[in-house]
């Protein structure tokens, strides 16, 4: 008796070291893919916010200096205002928005609810340079169809230069970019109504509840694990806003709508100054993080 | 722990979003010590072991153009055996693609562009090969000096072999002019203003004659500043650098009035919505008169309407002009040629070597010229005459009138991607309004720290 359960912990711990090691052959590739093109340039990111780091000669450790220099750096302060600003303006009207079209469109039959999920959808997987050709267009100082629509409606009295004078430019980023961030919320929102139970709806307005009170009560508990990732993926998307930056007002006019990611590629990349970009994204990264744990935090009180 | 995990996670994901990867930067080659002998003749052939090469070309003219470059890669690879595979960059990205190859140690064998990335980038990192052997005394006596000097980094130093050259200029247009009575402010066949007042007279005519604004003084961006440049030192006879290259200068007395002059003037805005390529559209189609971001290529381009070279897409003709000046106006040059990265490979070096001879001093050099659409740099190329390979084209024939005004090139100045930065950054505040001497100063100082001056 006792041979045979020895025998049988034998076969299962020979089962148990098979099974576990036959794992993480299939994660391997994936593992060797994330170390060398995740950690490992994490852990140079951090390591080379210490250096000197230039292209064409050998870095130099200079401490903390980077960092130093960054909070000196009065480019640095307003890219990092403009930046807020996005995340502050983008996010709750991204997450609203979307939740108020999801609602709506859910509500429509099968074909409108996927035609609308489509349309909201397009400029998600339409090229981000088509796109922002498309709203330069638009925004053109000199044929733009605003200002042609503005002057027309007596809305304005001449050409506004909506990408050339900073009072403009960063709300038109802003716009942009929300017109770029709520397809992705809008289809996320309409598969968490999906899975609602609808039976606890349907118990709750047998009750006498309002269709206010279901969703409040019944449908927006269920949907906050959604709400969350799409919180925490907004967030993170308008502080990586830089592509919108890039190719319609170079951080102008005037700083205007400088970012940090647009002024970590500028210094990283225009002027080669590694090191101070790297400081520059570890700052950029620990925000991120600061604000996704807050999120997360609050997202798992509820 | 799950609560942990799925926190490490988070901070996990954000950084590496956040993360921007980078390779610690390599300790910069030594250039090679030139040797004394001079090139080897374009017939003598390649080493065995090297029979391909790999060559990123900017836009250069048809040098973009992959049709006209596989024709001469052609003809090369039937001279030497070489077959050289190209990859066409933009300037959008172009640099931006460069620099990752470089710090991956994937760099090509040879790049075409000018000598301010070529000599004041690269070379002045250590990337480039010295190339200063490929200059033998023949050449030296045939190619145009100063652009002999833009490739030279020193004496005994060169990162680039030029090619072709051209002179960047401005435009009107010569319809609306002449129905605004302006055409009285320049001479048409020098291409000059007559004084810097008339062209503000120009302005002022076609602006009332037309009752929108003539010209924009671009500074969303870098592209095209060279003529936002030009602009301001013609004016009053300012500079952009000092004589050595050594200190920006655009924060002097003629600069700041120039500077006044265009805000003041009626019919000249600001914009820091559009960089150079927005303005030749908006010239092209009609809605500005004036284009202050001009060359040869431009004038050829027979615009996407299709109404033909030198014409807008109205079919208004285009009439190139030289910067005002109340001296003779200095043209911001462009120069552009081949260079060579040091990747470590003798072989490969020396037919990138084999390359360039071929295309800047033999016989195939004519064709080269004319893919690029733009000047020779030198008369004659191994005994070819070089002198009548645009006799055929009136519009080449016109332009050569711009190019004895070529003036310093001031581009290889140190810290030029952060001074090329602050200028237009300089421009936005002073179109915002801001105090022009103090905006000047604060930008010119930037630019100072820069170049280390």
């Amino acid at each position: 008796m006792a041979n045979k359960v020895i025998t049988l912990n034998t076969k299962n711990r020979r089962l148990m070291i098979h099974e576990t090691v036959t794992s993480y052959l299939f994660l391997a590739p994936f593992l060797l893919f994330f170390v060398m093109f995740v950690l490992y340039p994490m852990f140079m990111c951090v390591y080379t916010s210490f250096f000197d780091a230039t292209m064409g000669r050998e870095d130099v450790f200079i401490g903390f200096a980077n960092y130093k220099t960054l909070f000196n750096d009065p480019v640095f302060w307003t890219a990092l205002k403009n930046t807020m600003v996005i995340v502050i303006v983008s996010v709750p009207i991204t997450c609203i928005f979307s939740l108020w079209v999801a609602t709506v469109i859910s509500k429509m039959p099968v074909v409108a609810t996927s035609a609308f999920r489509c349309i909201f959808y397009l400029p998600v997987v339409t090229g981000s340079v088509a796109v922002t050709v498309v709203w330069k267009w638009m925004f053109n100082n000199y044929y733009g169809i605003f200002n042609y629509l503005g002057q027309n409606m007596g809305l304005i009295d001449k050409n506004i230069n909506w990408l050339g004078d900073e009072k403009y430019a960063l709300g038109c980023i802003i716009l942009i970019l929300l017109t770029t961030s709520v397809g992705q919320p809008i289809v996320l929102y309409v598969s968490a109504l999906d899975n609602v139970d609808k039976s606890l709806v349907e118990a709750a307005e047998v009750d006498g509840a309002t269709e206010m009170q279901a969703f409040w009560k019944i449908k927006w508990p269920q949907m906050m694990p959604t709400t969350l990732y799409i919180l925490v993926i907004t967030t993170i998307n308008s502080f990586q806003c830089f592509a919108l930056i890039q190719l319609l007002t170079s951080g102008g006019p005037n700083n205007s709508t400088m970012t940090i990611m647009y002024y970590i590629y500028y210094n990283a990349f225009k002027l080669y100054k590694y090191g101070y970009g790297n400081a520059m994204g570890v700052i950029l990264a620990i925000i991120i993080a600061i604000l996704s744990a807050v999120q997360f935090k609050a997202g798992q009180e509820k | 722990m799950k609560k942990f995990l799925a926190l490490l996670l988070a901070l996990i994901m954000v950084f590496s979003l956040a993360a921007c990867s980078v390779e610690k930067a390599e300790e910069p080659a030594p250039a090679p010590a030139a040797p004394a002998e001079d090139a080897a003749p374009v017939e003598e052939a390649a080493p065995a072991a090297v029979t391909e090469l790999t060559l990123w070309t900017y836009p250069i003219g048809g040098w973009g153009n992959q049709e006209t470059v596989d024709a001469l890669m052609a003809d090369f690879e039937a001279a030497t055996g070489i077959k050289v595979s190209v990859e066409y960059l933009n300037y959008t990205d172009g640099d931006d693609k460069v620099n990752t190859a470089i710090e991956a140690g994937a760099a090509p064998d040879l790049i075409m562009e000018g000598p301010e990335r070529l000599v004041a980038n690269w070379g002045a990192k250590g990337k480039m090969v010295n190339i200063a052997d490929l200059f033998d005394a023949t050449d030296l006596e045939e190619l145009n000096p100063a652009t002999v000097a833009a490739c030279f980094a020193d004496d005994a130093t060169a990162y680039e072999y030029p090619l072709v050259m051209t002179a960047h200029c401005m435009a009107i247009n010569k319809t609306v002019f002449e129905a605004a009575d302006a055409l009285q402010y320049l001479n048409v066949e020098t291409r000059t203003w007559n004084s810097t007042e008339d062209f503000l007279k120009a302005v002022a005519a076609v602006n009332e004659y037309t009752g929108k604004q003539v010209g924009a003084v671009f500074c969303a961006g870098q592209g095209g500043d060279q003529g936002t440049r030009a602009l301001v030192n013609n004016l009053n006879g300012g500079t952009f650098t000092n004589a050595e290259h050594t200190a920006y200068t655009w924060d002097s007395a003629e600069n700041v009035a120039a500077l006044q002059t265009l805000v003041d003037a009626e019919g000249i805005e600001f914009d820091a919505g559009i960089v150079g390529g927005d303005e030749i559209a908006l010239f092209y189609n009609g809605t500005l008169n004036m284009a202050f971001c001009w060359n040869i290529a431009q004038q050829l381009n027979p615009n996407t309407a299709d109404t033909g070279a030198g014409l807008t897409a109205s079919g208004d003709e285009i009439l190139f002009m030289a910067f005002p000046s109340d001296s003779v106006p200095q043209l911001c040059g462009g120069i552009w040629g081949f260079g060579i990265f040091d990747n470590g490979d003798a072989a490969r070096i020396d037919a990138a070597k084999t390359f360039i001879k071929y295309f800047c001093d033999s016989e195939a050099t004519a064709d080269a010229v004319k893919a690029a659409n733009y000047f020779a740099v030198r008369d004659t190329a191994e005994g070819a005459d070089l002198t009548g390979i645009w006799a055929d084209n009136a519009i080449m024939n016109e332009y050569n009138v711009l190019m004895p005004m070529l003036g310093d090139y001031y581009q290889v100045a140190a810290g030029w991607a952060e001074a090329r930065t602050a200028w237009w950054n300089m421009l936005q505040a002073v179109g915002s309004g801001a105090d022009i001497t103090e905006s000047v100063a604060t930008y010119a100082a930037q630019a100072n720290a820069a170049a280390g001056a």
